[in-house]
């Protein structure tokens, strides 16, 4: 493998960490304080139980995605120090305030957990609101500097040089919502399912049913509006990709030839040797219209591109699909959710609570698999149409040992996240009995 | 503008080394304690830094942030050629941060404590080692800079600079300064009997920094280091090292009488001296390499980045200053009422 691969899939990595890591520290903090909401309003004992559970849990995500950040801080520049060299100033100032917002989130976490019993009983609950505002904010101003890559705006581009910056129009980049509300929506989505999934198992196997219920509801009204407004906002990003990246939305699309009223594939495999795509379903004009909003639109294909301007199509159309689908189970088991609430006589069937067990990780499947199509897609550039990722790369060799550093790295401190919350739910379990 | 970034980059730096510092410092403590000892520490430390010992390690995020935005040419030249310890500080940074919430956030308190404070314990040694050789390497002069020698081989441009006596001198040295802070800064927390305790550190810790700031000049002066022949000719180097010295006259008084406020403002005082001797030298010239010193002021980002990150930089201060402040103060009034009962 050479040096650009390896330092690829080493950013993908530990990336692919950070992002549950983060995510979970963005939208736990929100199970919490409603949690402790209703503790606050119904002094039941079960809420003051699970909210502290919850922040156990929060103050572990927390530092853990704090660590993996700091992380991809130094990697961004030790894997990509051309990048950075030229867009550092650039994008600079999402980093900042993202920088302040993990301030704020820290100070406010410190109040949250060690002001229990200590300091007015609503502003204690109101440190933990700034918890989660604070990370959302932090997560939406780094998804903003991803979408700059995208959408490389604030700078004029001449002769080689990066003249006339102006970060605020950097910050404020054409791609910045559509992609700020999809990964936001998918965060909620993606933690409220696996969240709601752990506690419906633990129901399944009827280990203290009333408070893991309790704490599956919490999670399963978050992650299912999320799940239902995701495929609004995924319309909005498509056809914000047609519009700006077409070569990334016929990657994904896996769609090689130019035609009015293109057809939609689902599934299929692509074979990139012979630009074809075998075994798929096509939806008539399907495509078009998606992407157009009109049935009869124009869609570019990829043999219509520059030949050293194309990404990998299979990738992309592969993690596409996947990430469709997932998001289609989840948008029909939130469905599924809110009409039990009319009728609960379902939430005594077992295998109601076996199915919300088996969508735990559906979120976190689709949230990867989203990652993967906007940044295969838009290689072979670094900042679309302006750097390649191959000039950007650091010129240290022997890359492929650095990954497989991370690799071991990030497994270790994985598996000790995943037994330390197993040992969490024990001890929650044991408390109620 | 210029300036108010600046003063952030500098007032970062010095607070990641001052309470970063300390916060290492603690671990090395309890690494270096009986195991008697080690339990109480362990309880301090924790109520001490709980609190607040994420927010002591954004400074250095903020500090690469604003190297990044604003002076992008010279982050260029650290993270090329000291890719390797800048990775060794990163695991040092992650084992340690991952050991402390296990330790102290496992639900079930059992065998494996042993090895989170192990593991607590050794990263807390060896990140400031690695952050001190990573400084050490920018000043040794041996950095080889690739556009201007394109046959030099990996071990030369990538590993020479960082591992050789004086860089791990200077990353021992740093170790021992987070050790001195630590153990001034925890005696005001601790109880009676702990207090001694801490005061017997105190005083190693202090003569460790002197025998190994000792040892950094014997070397630094043996290899014609430009750094140290440079410090010891500025004439406000040798005043701020000399009134360090001095200093430990009242802070050992402090120490000896308990006086919790005076030892750490002496103590801070202290390094804070230290460090400015070390900057006063060599700013703006901070990467020596073999073709010459690179100037920290070439190659800034245009006025407007600069602007805008100042004006960041003021925003975020005003907003998190007065948090920082009422979260220390909060737990103090906590930790004092806790006293009382």
């Amino acid at each position: 493998m050479d040096n650009l691969d390896a330092a690829r899939l080493q950013m993908a990595f530990t990336l692919m960490f950070h992002i549950v890591f983060a995510c979970i520290g963005m939208v736990m903090p929100f199970f919490m304080v409603v949690s402790h909401f209703k503790w606050l309003k119904t002094r039941n004992p079960i809420y003051l139980t699970l909210t502290k559970a919850w922040q156990k849990g929060v103050a572990i995500f927390f530092v853990t995605g704090a660590v993996s950040g700091t992380a991809l801080s130094f990697e961004l520049g030790l894997l990509w120090p051309g990048f950075m060299k030229h867009a550092g100033p650039i994008i600079g100032m999402p980093f900042s305030l993202e920088g302040a917002a993990f301030f704020v989130e820290a100070l406010a976490i410190g109040f949250y957990l060690y002001g229990w019993n200590k300091i007015n009983e609503k502003f204690h609950w109101l440190t933990g609101v700034i918890v989660g505002v604070s990370g959302v904010a932090s997560g939406i101003l780094v998804v903003s500097a991803n979408s700059w890559m995208n959408a490389p705006s604030g700078f004029d581009y001449i002769n080689g040089q990066y003249v006339n910056i102006d970060p605020v129009k950097a910050l404020l980049n054409d791609a910045w919502f559509s992609q700020a509300l999809h990964m936001t929506l998918a965060a909620f989505a993606a933690t409220g399912f696996a969240v709601a999934g752990i506690h419906a198992w633990q129901v399944y196997r009827k280990h203290n049913p009333a408070v893991h219920a309790k704490a599956f509801h919490i999670a399963i009204i978050f992650g299912g509006i999320a799940a239902l407004l995701q495929p609004l906002s995924g319309d909005i990003a498509a056809k914000d990709v047609a519009k700006r990246q077409p070569v990334k939305l016929a990657a994904m699309e896996a769609h090689y030839e130019t035609e009015k009223g293109a057809p939609l594939y689902i599934g299929g495999i692509v074979d990139e040797k012979n630009k074809t795509v075998s075994h798929k379903i096509e939806i008539t004009k399907g495509l078009s219209f998606l992407s157009f909003g009109d049935f009869d639109a124009e869609v570019k294909g990829l043999n219509d591109f520059p030949k050293d301007e194309l990404p990998p199509v299979a990738i992309p159309h592969y993690a596409f699909q996947v990430m469709v689908g997932m998001g289609g189970i989840m948008a029909l088991a939130a469905l599924f959710y809110f009409i039990s609430v009319r009728k609960r006589k379902w939430w005594e069937n077992s295998k109601f609570w076996l199915l919300f067990a088996i969508l735990a990780p559906t979120g976190y499947i689709a949230l990867e698999a989203g990652w993967v199509v906007t940044e295969v897609g838009r290689q072979p550039w670094i900042i679309h149409k302006v750097m390649r990722t191959k000039d950007a790369v650091t010129p240290m060799p022997g890359m492929i040992y650095s990954f497989w550093f991370y690799v071991l790295l990030y497994t270790i401190l994985t598996l000790t996240v995943i037994w330390l919350m197993r040992r969490q739910i024990k001890v929650l379990n044991q408390k109620v009995d | 503008m210029l300036y108010v970034v600046l003063v952030f980059l500098v007032l970062s730096f010095f607070l990641y080394v001052l309470l970063g510092g300390a916060d290492f410092g603690a671990g090395i403590i309890e690494l270096f304690s009986s195991k008697d000892n080690q339990k109480p520490i362990k309880k301090t430390v924790y109520e001490v830094m709980g609190p607040v010992w994420e927010a002591n390690h954004i400074w250095i995020i903020i500090m690469i942030v604003i190297l990044w935005i604003g002076f992008p040419a010279t982050y260029n030249v650290v993270v090329v050629y000291l890719h390797i310890p800048l990775t060794l500080v990163l695991l040092g940074i992650t084992l340690r941060g991952a050991a402390f919430i296990f330790r102290h956030y496992d639900a079930i308190k059992g065998g494996s404590q042993k090895l989170y404070d192990r593991l607590f314990r050794i990263s807390c040694l060896i990140t400031p080692i690695f952050l001190g050789m990573t400084f050490g390497a920018l000043v040794t002069g041996d950095i080889v800079l690739i556009e201007d020698n394109p046959n030099a081989g990996f071990y030369e441009v990538y590993v020479h600079p960082w591992l050789q006596v004086f860089p791990i001198l200077i990353g021992c040295f740093y170790a021992t300064l987070c050790s001195f802070l630590a153990s001034v800064f925890l005696i005001g927390e601790a109880s009676d009997d702990e207090k001694r305790m801490y005061m017997r550190k105190a005083r190693v810790a202090i003569l460790a920094v002197i025998a190994f700031g000792f040892l950094v000049l014997i070397t630094g002066f043996a290899e014609g280091r430009d750094f140290v022949t440079d410090f010891v000719a500025n004439p406000f180097a040798d005043a701020a090292v000399l009134l360090s010295a001095i200093l430990l006259y009242p802070l050992f008084r402090a120490i000896r009488f308990g006086r919790v406020k005076r030892c750490r403002f002496f103590g801070g005082l202290q390094v804070s001296l230290i460090l400015f001797a070390a900057a006063i030298t060599h700013f703006p010239h901070v990467i020596e390499t073999t073709s010459g010193k690179l100037n920290f002021m070439d190659g800034l980002a245009p006025q407007s980045v600069m602007n805008v990150l100042a004006i960041s930089l003021i925003i975020g201060g005003l907003l998190i200053i007065p948090g920082f402040l009422h979260l220390l103060k909060s737990f103090h009034m906590i930790k004092m009422l806790e006293d009382k009962e």
